[in-house]
């Protein structure tokens, strides 16, 4: 912000926006890009918080072509590696690779034999842990070393991953490349965190507004079900689509999405975690490629979701935390056009996040139950996912069930692991009285009777710049600013075709010649 | 009446109460146990083996609670998870048209261990095959399944003829066989294919759009998919292309019975096989079960005698089931669980074969 360019990162900022136009089609960088791009443009370790769709993918893509050596880029999730995998192909570039457990055997080992061909590589933390994979990548130059998702490295993040806590290990056995941690939201203390168990020198910050200001925020009291979703029908009716209603289980979304499609006739879908795995692809794909109006869905859908023209966000249910809740509404409009996030609260909803926060964690029973096992050796640990499968198939839910394994596996040989038994009661109320309190963060904002976007804009200690238009219930909102043209859509759209030889035709291009 | 109401009275009927209501949703889902593959066999209904693979467990409870409270089926012992048709049931049950519940390809099973995998592999292709095609530089993939997509590379690029060409090829064959296969099982197929702007329908998508019962388009989908199979099998010239992706199997033994069948060809002992595969006993009776199913020509003689298959069967009938442990009570313990049920799976096999041999008496 402050500090002035010299000739030589003057220089290297022209190159950039050079990049920026030639292989992005951007004329200019959004506010925040620059900055972290000449801090590791000058070879920094950099922290940036910047909030879903402000571009951050840009800040290590562009100096991927400036730089010599990989990127390596750490990455948490799958589909978020594939989703910019994918976005990285789509502008031409063919340098570009992944490294995940699903991946075949062979085609890691042809990813690692070419090393040296590659600009940008995706991993994900536990491959990284491989011998294999840490010999051959010691072996070639690392421009830039990015740990995508960065609060997964603080425990009192909402999205501990237990293999991001070796990342500053290996960084310094790779060399020290230059470091940039990303995040899209992160308090003071997970900053901290970060920053320390990244073991990053001489840290740049760069702190983005959370403020997403193209979206505006609604929330709508109602006492039952039936008032909700007669609310939601009016809405759905009017207002500009596509659009995502999030629901707290997945029969809400099953049922949501039948009542719409019945109602309305506008193109439904639900998605959640209990689909197949195709089905589940199917449906991301129709939602992505147009074909459906509104997706009823779960928290399982949204990450690596890479849609810029969703209007709307609604929350059926309240999620847990304002930071889930900001990450889901951060997904409409990323095009930077107008969206809407309305958020229906009844006050019975309550028990669904408090049911996720109970999930999280093993109960007394449990938890000493499996630690007489292992001492007994009924219970093995030797591998992990047979382990976490078998917690599970008594009941467990999986982040129970990762928690549990999380503080058994350092226990040591001689060591009695029912003794360890106190201590994890003592985390488990500690993390939980956490997400208590995050709770009833979220709860105050839904209660709260000033402006929406100022209260979120405290919890992380902003304040907001200038009042808007379109800003929130509080301020005053009327919906007709997000109507939509034509209010009903009655075109006939061609993928919904079931004749087989029209529906053939099209995917094989056949139909443009003659048949 | 609904399709999906009638699977379940003709499964229902078929098992007779003498499995639980789990022996049916594991038939549908294919579970790959020797002992649902047995069951199949053993109450003829194989055509319904992996027939429903995508199948809920919670939507499948909801049907069967469906007809307990129409009063279709009923449980004889109390609180107990074997059903039979009650006589209502009976009655409704009568009036169906068996054949219309079972479409001529449902019953090509020869390729039953194969058919998730082909199918996942066809639609990889198809949608690599349209992204070509259209020149799309990135999609998400179908399926990120290891085996499926190193496959379809593979058979990508050892095509020899250029990408658009290969594509050309293949809708020229999957249009032969499409317009072989009937209309509204075609339809089905075609609708889950995945392809540039257009991805493929889910099967519950599906029938919402055609107002069609869900089962009954997972049934008819399953019979296009066998009959593709069949096809590819049986006229490899006519799918050059397309039959790359399936690797067409003599046998629909499980790769681990077929390796147990070679080592008894070889002339090991039941208990040397065992041992030499680092397997339990049982695991290897389950081979000889399921080869004794699929394959009548090997000779079982080793382990059960004619004479004692005889007086199994006999027993078999006296009591009126296909339940182990009355049998083997009737028999004085005379014949192990493992001759009783090599006994019944060579009968059943007779007994399907045998055109006059009726499956309802
Ligand atoms: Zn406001």
């Amino acid at each position: 912000m402050g500090r002035l360019m010299n000739d030589h990162e003057s220089d290297l900022i022209a190159q950039a926006r050079d990049i920026l136009k030639k292989k992005f089609g951007y004329d200019q960088f959004r506010s925040g890009q620059q900055q972290v791009i000449q801090e590791v443009l000058s070879g920094h370790d950099v922290f940036a918080m910047m909030p879903t769709g402000s571009g951050k993918s840009i800040c290590y893509e562009v100096p991927g072509y400036l730089l010599e050596g990989i990127v390596l880029i750490i990455s948490p999730l799958l589909s978020l590696m594939e989703d910019q995998v994918n976005q990285l192909r789509e502008i031409g570039e063919k340098n570009v690779r992944a490294l995940n457990g699903l991946m075949h055997p062979e085609e890691r080992s042809r990813v690692l034999a070419h090393l040296r061909d590659i600009r940008f590589l995706f991993i994900s933390p536990e491959m990284l842990r491989q011998h294999s994979v840490l010999t051959a990548l010691s072996r070639v130059k690392l421009s830039l070393f990015v740990v995508d998702e960065a609060h997964c490295v603080s425990q009192w993040g909402h999205d501990f991953r237990p293999d991001y806590l070796y990342l500053a290990e290996i960084r310094s056995h790779l060399g020290n490349p230059a470091c940039l941690a990303v995040t899209a939201t992160a308090d003071e203390r997970v900053r901290e965190d970060i920053v320390r168990s990244l073991d990053l020198r001489a840290v740049n910050y760069v702190l983005m507004s959370v403020d997403r200001r193209n979206i505006a925020l609604a929330v709508h009291k109602v006492k039952s079900s039936e008032e909700k979703i007669e609310e939601l029908c009016k809405l759905l009716s009017k207002v500009q689509l596509p659009g995502i209603v999030y629901c707290a289980g997945r029969d809400w979304t099953e049922k949501i999405a039948d009542i719409i499609r019945q109602k309305l006739g506008l193109r439904t879908a639900f998605y959640h975690g209990g689909m197949e795995a195709v089905d589940r692809r199917k449906i991301q794909n129709q939602f992505l490629d147009g074909q459906l109006d509104l997706l009823c869905c779960t928290n399982a859908f949204g990450m690596g979701i890479n849609k810029p023209d969703i209007r709307l966000v609604v929350h059926f249910h309240f999620p847990a935390t304002m930071n889930a809740y900001l990450q889901e509404i951060g997904r409409a409009s990323r095009d930077g056009k107008q969206g809407l996030a309305i958020l229906y609260y009844a006050e019975q909803d309550e028990h669904y996040p408090l049911g996720f926060i109970d999930a999280n964690f093993p109960d007394d029973t449990l938890l000493r139950q499996v630690l007489r096992e292992l001492d007994q050796g009924l219970l093995k640990l030797e591998k992990k996912e047979t382990f976490l499968t078998s917690l599970q198939d008594r009941g467990a839910s999986e982040t129970a069930a990762r928690f549990i394994f999380e503080n058994v596996r350092f226990v040591t040989r001689g060591m009695n692991y029912s003794s360890i038994f106190e201590e994890c009661r003592k985390k488990i109320t500690e993390r939980r009285s956490v997400q208590l309190n995050e709770l009833s963060m979220m709860k105050r904002y839904l209660n709260s009777t000033t402006c929406r976007r100022a209260f979120y804009l405290s919890v992380y200690n902003e304040s907001q710049s200038e009042k808007l238009d379109l800003c929130c219930d509080q301020c005053g909102l009327s919906l007709e600013a997000f109507e939509r043209a034509c209010p009903q859509t009655s075109d006939v759209h061609p993928e919904q075709t079931l004749d087989w030889h029209q529906r053939l035709a099209t995917i094989f291009r056949e139909s443009e010649r003659d048949i | 009446m609904e399709y999906r109401y009638a699977i379940i009275l003709y499964l229902v009927n078929q098992f007779r109460g003498e499995r639980t209501i789990s022996g049916i949703y594991h038939l549908l889902k294919g579970k790959k146990s020797s002992q649902s593959i047995q069951d199949s066999f053993l109450f003829h209904v194989e055509p319904f083996f992996h027939s429903c693979e995508d199948l809920d467990r919670r939507d499948f409870k909801a049907l069967i609670d469906e007809c307990m409270s129409r009063r279709w089926i009923s449980s004889p012992e109390q609180d107990s998870q074997r059903f039979v048709l009650s006589s209502e049931g009976e009655r409704v049950f009568s009036r169906l048209d068996g054949h219309l519940l079972t479409p001529e390809g449902l019953n090509f099973t020869e390729q039953v261990n194969e058919e998730s995998r082909f199918w996942l592999k066809l639609q990889l292709m198809v949608q690599t095959l349209s992204a070509l095609l259209y020149h799309q530089r990135a999609f998400l993939p179908i399926t990120r399944q290891p085996s499926v997509t190193e496959s379809v590379r593979r058979c990508i690029m050892e095509a020899s003829l250029g990408r658009s060409k290969l594509a050309a090829y293949f809708y020229r064959e999957l249009v032969y066989f499409l317009q072989r296969c009937p209309a509204s099982e075609a339809e089905l197929l075609t609708a889950q294919l995945t392809g540039y702007k257009m991805s493929g329908l889910t099967v519950k998508q599906i029938a919402e759009l055609t107002g069609k019962d869900e089962y009954e388009c997972r049934i008819l989908f399953k019979s296009a998919l066998r009959r593709l199979m069949r096809e590819i099998a049986e006229f490899p010239n006519y799918y050059p292309y397309t039959g790359r992706l399936l690797i067409v199997k003599k046998s629909a033994l499980s790769l681990s019975a077929e390796e147990t069948l070679k080592l008894i060809r070889s002339g090991l002992s039941l208990h040397e096989v065992a041992k030499k595969r680092r397997l339990s006993q049982s695991t290897v009776e389950d081979h000889l079960v399921e080869i004794a199913l699929k394959d009548r020509t090997i000779d079982m003689s080793n382990y059960l005698s004619d004479r004692l298959e005889k007086q199994i069967l006999e027993a078999a009938s006296e009591a009126k089931t296909k339940q182990l442990k009355p049998i083997k009570k009737l028999l004085l313990d005379r014949a192990s669980y493992f001759q009783i049920r090599l006994a019944l799976a060579k009968e059943a096999v007779r007994r399907g074969e045998d055109p006059n041999g009726t499956t309802d008496e």
